[in-house]
């Protein structure tokens, strides 16, 4: 394990500058994850963090030492207590064992007989020892990367999209391997734009955006509580409307096309955009009395198994809604393309967003 | 085309056994053309590593001026080095000019832009992968600088036989420095010229056999070292 603290963290690359300004805390024992978009200084900040390079603005410490202060041999220490999982694998034109055995071979760690075994059965790659790493599949060359980390032991493993494009067999392994190494109490940092894995494996989630760090918090207050419409629009809060504000009664509307959606919000006018998370939708085949302010009926366009839950696309209006719900209830309900439903959600679970 | 053939036929006939001259002439331009490629790789290859590896300001506008300077015709250089190293020059005092020493001197620095320029785009990818590979898994500097060479050989030995391949065909930049000087600075290619326009014919056709054969030679034994 190894604590990490960044501070004021920048870096430029031949005058631009990716990074800036970045304030970060990570401990052990849980899966970091930054998210954002593509460009917003990922890469670059966990590059920073492995000390793969230099950061140009800012202080970096590792177990609360200063790494600017460091010689290069305390650094290089430090260095062989992290393991790295790059995006596009990097790996030896050599066997899948001389792979792994490099590491380890650089850090002058003698392994124990059986263990390069052992990390390749962890990764699914039992067996494959003698096989050219150079012909392994996609999925394949990513769990070696991993298998080989893992075989190093590092107290930091940082992963940079370790999943991005991969078929959901390797996805999966990895996830779960993952989430071991957290509950192992390794410090874990991991670069993604794959939200149901943020969901799925974050204790804590950083958003970056255009290299700053736009929001920070545990994964459930990122991804439910936007601070902004733009880490709500990559969160996935899939419901996403916009529309104008009006007073309507002793309330506030948001008109959007044919639908007035009640809203909590002190402006009563002008341009908003609307986040509701889909699991804060209730879905029922008929109206149903509640305390709950809006209420609209709609047709189920499509339904989506993501595994835990299914996704429904349901058009009401014309507004186009994404709810979630188990697959029980759906049974239940005997729900399908084309069944009529309703929807009910609180004034209260609509998060404002001004537009103008 | 019996002229030819005959030129072909009598030139063969001088190799078989090769004089002592065309002997000397052959050591000579594998030893000119040998120390400027090797000084020209001395500086072109930690050139390539460090603009492959390395990101600062104006480092586009260097990578250009390298790719320009690949493209200086050889019989500019000529004209520099003959100014650096005629006796009012700079490095008159050393006597160079129309010595083996001149002809290194021009023939290095004509391939050194091509040897770097060749390089860096072969190092393009391989070094930085090469880098972030041994660094992530806890290299020192010793071993890192040894991971990065060691993935960068191919881009360094078809930068080594570009180079050699370049100078030890030039001609005119070779003749204005050196001379010519028969048993002094007299090498393939500028006897190839001196007898052709003589009219020794058979005799440019013998050396010009010998130069292609030099060519191949080089070549082959670099690619063998390549594992290709």
């Amino acid at each position: 394990m190894m604590e990490v603290r960044v501070e004021n963290l920048g870096r430029a690359v031949q005058g631009k500058r990716i990074l800036e300004g970045i304030d970060l805390e990570i401990s052990p024992g849980a899966v970091h994850v930054i998210l954002g978009p593509n460009g917003a200084g990922k890469s670059t900040l966990l590059r920073l963090l492995g000390l793969l390079d230099r950061p140009d603005r800012g202080e970096i410490f590792l177990d609360g030492r200063k790494l600017s202060a460091m010689g290069r041999n305390e650094r290089t220490r430090l260095r062989r207590r992290c393991g790295f999982v790059f995006q596009a694998p990097l790996l030896l034109a050599a066997s899948v064992e001389a792979n792994l055995r490099f590491g380890a071979r650089l850090r002058g760690m003698r392994l124990a007989a059986g263990a390069v075994g052992e990390v390749l059965e962890r990764t699914g790659l039992a067996g494959r020892e003698a096989q050219d790493a150079r012909l392994l599949s996609g999925g394949e060359k990513q769990r070696l990367q991993l298998a080989r980390v893992l075989l190093l032991d590092p107290d930091l493993v940082l992963l940079d999209e370790p999943t991005a494009n991969l078929d959901p067999l390797s996805v999966k392994n990895i996830e779960t391997a993952i989430a071991q190494l957290a509950g192992a109490g390794k410090t874990v940092v991991m670069a993604t734009h794959n939200l149901i894995q943020a969901r799925l494996l974050a204790g804590k989630v950083f958003f970056l955006k255009q290299g700053r760090l736009a929001q920070a918090g545990s994964a459930a207050e990122v991804l439910s509580r936007p601070l902004s419409l733009d880490i709500a629009e990559f969160s996935a809060a899939e419901n996403i409307l916009s529309g104008t504000l009006a007073r309507r009664g002793g309330g506030t509307v948001l008109n959007c096309g044919p639908l007035a959606i009640e809203v909590v919000s002190e402006r009563a006018a002008g341009k908003a955009a609307a986040v509701i998370r889909p699991e804060d939708i209730l879905v029922s085949p008929r109206p149903i009395a509640s305390s709950a302010r809006n209420s609209f009926r709609g047709t189920v366009l499509t339904l989506a198994d993501l595994g835990a839950v299914i996704a429904l696309s349901v058009d009401c209006s014309g507004v186009l809604f994404s709810v979630f719900l188990t697959r029980v209830s759906c049974a239940q309900m005997g729900l399908a393309a084309g069944s009529d439903v309703t929807l009910t959600f609180k004034a209260t679970s609509v998060r404002l967003f001004p537009q103008d | 085309m019996g002229y030819v053939l005959d030129g072909l036929r009598q030139g063969a006939a001088l190799l078989l056994p090769p004089g002592r001259e065309i002997l000397e002439i052959i050591a000579l331009s594998l030893a000119v053309s040998g120390t400027a490629t090797a000084l020209a790789a001395m500086a072109a290859i930690p050139a390539a590593l460090f603009l492959a590896l390395k990101d600062f300001r104006f480092k586009r506008l260097l990578v250009g001026l390298v790719n320009t300077a690949m493209a200086v015709p050889a019989v500019l250089i000529g004209l520099l080095v003959y100014g650096l190293v005629s006796r009012r020059g700079p490095l008159g005092p050393l006597g160079l000019l129309f010595t083996p020493g001149a002809m290194v001197i021009a023939q290095a620095l004509l391939a050194f832009p091509l040897m770097t320029a060749l390089a860096l785009a072969a190092l393009k990818g391989v070094a930085r992968d090469a880098r972030d590979l041994a660094l992530s898994l806890g290299a020192d500097r010793r071993q890192l600088a040894w991971a990065v060479i060691r993935q960068g050989r191919f881009a360094f030995l078809t930068a080594v036989i570009a180079g050699f391949s370049r100078v030890i065909g030039e001609t005119g930049m070779t003749l204005m420095v050196g001379g010519n000087i028969k048993g002094q600075t007299r090498v393939l290619t500028t006897a190839i010229s001196l007898e052709t326009m003589k009219g020794n014919f058979e005799i440019g056709i013998a050396l010009g056999i010998v130069l292609l054969l030099a060519a191949l030679a080089i070549n082959i034994a670099l690619q063998a070292a390549q594992g290709k």
